[in-house]
């Protein structure tokens, strides 16, 4: 066993060193490539007295820069923070001085580039590629890869107990969530992943999942774990020319959210396509529905699916419906994954008997360290080694999970995972709202979409087009509300509680995009 | 109203939320200013069907008719012409 995702790369640049690790457009980078690149930013971080345990932020989109970047600070021994590249500046900056970054590398084209860079944070900007505003550091990516002691490998070492990465899956206000992984946790998930998909050295994903998020980071991590090459595509706008890139590039594995699938069956016949190549799909981000799985499996029966469940919290990835039990076992979610065990337990932390719904208790080796610099919110989901889900299911006699739902509000839509607050918060900043409630609805591609449900002041007059251009102003776009709704007054309980649940209807006329 | 500045409009009220011109350029990248993801151009499609008659096949969705204000204008009067 490996206990570090830097010792993984490590023994594939040693397997083959030539062959291809990363593709980006044009840009191919073999594997001895990119651990020169990985080794130049590890010592360029030591040479500037960057310590283990220091945090290096990345606003890096998807490229072959990130998977420098990141594995360069794994190698330096630090904890890399990969941040959402759709937030806004003022999320990023909350996430920067939430962990103390000491640097950040960023994309100079990056929307918030200007806002970062102006920035008098203490943190050292690393800038990848052209800018118009430059940085004040005055350090450039390119100064790095070709710096002085790039090609010396002294003091790669990673303790495997120690965090390694921190993932944000929340931010803008009150506390930001930032799941602490460590290398030890990184490295477990991966090789317990390698030890159910068919993903070896002649592996060729083709990945459209943002790294930041959980899933598309056990994506690039598995691959160039098992020595395989990651095609990056970075967006699923133009699916015709996605699709074109399974027949040129080889590709032999997809993963995508149920919403990935859906919009790709809804502008192209995969049928179309040359897809010889292609062994299998992974699945995960939410249930998928079983017609849409079922269209899936009918346009491509050599094709092998699988369908996955996880959380950040564990890294990645809980459990798998290993592919030949698809059909039989329709609506699981599937069994543990290798080196994972998992319980359904009742409100008391007791385990309940078969086909009884309980909430799901997960350990192993890729359960997080905790949230970074909370401990009391640690304490709510971890106990002695179990991690608490919040997701609710129940498991038949042959150990098979069929997920029943959170017991969070948390609204699904596309690969994020949203919290209704952080939209509240920003729209409450408005004059004139009295209250506001924000739900998620169901939405035929992206599962659900968002609405918000507003109460205004005695006296005003609210524009549903002013508060989306406010949402925009502080929050990613994709948690921009697709539905305002002005309602005279917000459903509660007796105890004054909203209910969420009877907000939950797609409005007709107020459908304002 | 020309279709440039139809879809200008379009685009700067119900994806920018603004009515300020001077926030996109004609020339601007849809998607790499983050202004268009995935789903919005399923949006953008059903409005070229909608305000302009045109129907977008699979193999027209691409960056270089529907990444731009420029490349929508030239994309739309281009199958107007056609249809």
């Amino acid at each position: 066993m490996f206990s570090s995702l830097v010792d993984l790369l490590r023994a594939s640049v040693e397997r083959q060193p030539h062959a291809e690790a990363v593709v980006s457009g044009q840009e191919r980078v073999s594997y001895a490539e990119l651990w020169r690149h990985v080794l130049a930013v590890a010592a360029f971080l030591r040479r500037h007295g960057f310590k283990p345990g220091e945090r290096a932020a990345l606003l890096v989109e998807n490229s072959p820069e990130y998977v420098i970047a990141y594995y360069g600070v794994l190698a330096a021994g630090g904890v890399v923070v990969a941040l959402n590249t759709a937030a806004k500046g003022r999320d990023l900056l909350n996430w920067l001085s939430h962990c103390d970054a000491t640097w950040l590398f960023a994309h100079a084209q990056h929307p918030e580039w200007a806002a970062i860079a102006r920035h008098p944070g203490p943190w050292k900007l690393i800038q990848i590629g052209d800018a118009q505003v430059p940085t004040s550091s005055g350090i450039r990516w390119e100064e790095i890869l070709n710096g002085a002691g790039a090609t010396a490998e002294a003091g790669v070492a990673t303790e495997p107990g120690r965090a390694a990465a921190i993932i944000y899956t929340s931010g803008t206000t009150g506390r930001p969530k930032g799941v602490t992984l460590s290398h030890r946790n990184l490295a477990a998930n991966v090789q317990s992943i390698l030890g159910y998909l068919p993903i070896d050295a002649d592996a060729r994903v083709l990945n459209v999942l943002p790294f930041y998020y959980s899933y598309g980071n056990s994506v690039l991590h598995t691959h160039l774990a098992a020595g395989g090459c990651v095609v990056i595509e970075n967006s699923l706008a133009y699916p015709h020319r996605v699709m074109e890139r399974f027949a040129s590039e080889g590709i032999t594995g997809f993963s995508g959210v149920p919403s990935t699938y859906a919009l790709l069956l809804s502008r192209v016949r995969l049928q179309d396509y040359d897809l010889s190549r292609l062994r299998y799909l992974t699945q995960a981000g939410g249930g998928m529905s079983p017609v849409l799985m079922r269209r899936l499996v009918d346009a491509l029966p050599h094709v092998r699916l699988f369908i996955m469940y996880g959380q950040t919290e564990a890294t990645a990835r809980l459990s798998y419906l290993p592919s030949e039990r698809l059909g039989e076992k329709l609506g699981s979610a599937g069994i543990a994954i290798p080196g994972v065990t998992i319980e359904i337990r009742d409100e008391h932390g007791q385990p309940v008997p078969a086909g009884t719904v309980g909430e799901i208790w997960a350990t192993g080796e890729n359960i997080m360290l905790g949230y970074w610099n909370d401990p009391e919110a640690t304490r709510q989901v971890l106990h002695d080694g179990w991690l608490r889900t919040g997701d609710m299911a129940s498991m038949d006699d042959e150990g098979y999970l069929f997920i029943e739902g959170r017991r969070t509000d948390m609204i699904k839509s596309g690969a994020h995972r949203i919290a209704p607050k952080e939209i509240e918060d920003v729209i409450s900043e408005i004059d004139g709202v009295a209250e506001v409630a924000v739900v998620g609805v169901d939405d035929q591609i992206l599962g659900q979409v968002i609405k918000a449900v507003i109460t205004s002041r005695p006296g005003t007059t609210l524009d549903a087009f002013a508060i989306k251009a406010h949402c925009l102003d502080s929050l990613a776009a994709y948690k921009v509300p697709k539905y305002i709704e002005f309602v005279a007054e917000l459903p509660k309980t007796a105890s004054g509680k909203v209910q969420r649940f009877r907000l939950t209807t797609v409005p007709d006329e107020k459908k304002t995009r | 109203m020309s279709i440039e500045t139809t879809i200008r409009d379009y685009i700067l009220q119900n994806y920018m939320f603004t009515t300020d011109a001077s926030k996109l350029s004609n020339g601007d990248s849809l998607l790499k200013k983050g202004i268009i993801d995935s789903t919005g151009i399923l949006e953008l499609i059903g409005y070229l069907r909608e305000e302009f008659g045109v129907t977008v096949e699979d193999v027209e969705m691409i960056p270089e008719n529907l990444d731009s204000v420029n490349n929508l204008t030239a994309f739309v009067t281009r199958k107007r012409q056609t249809q």
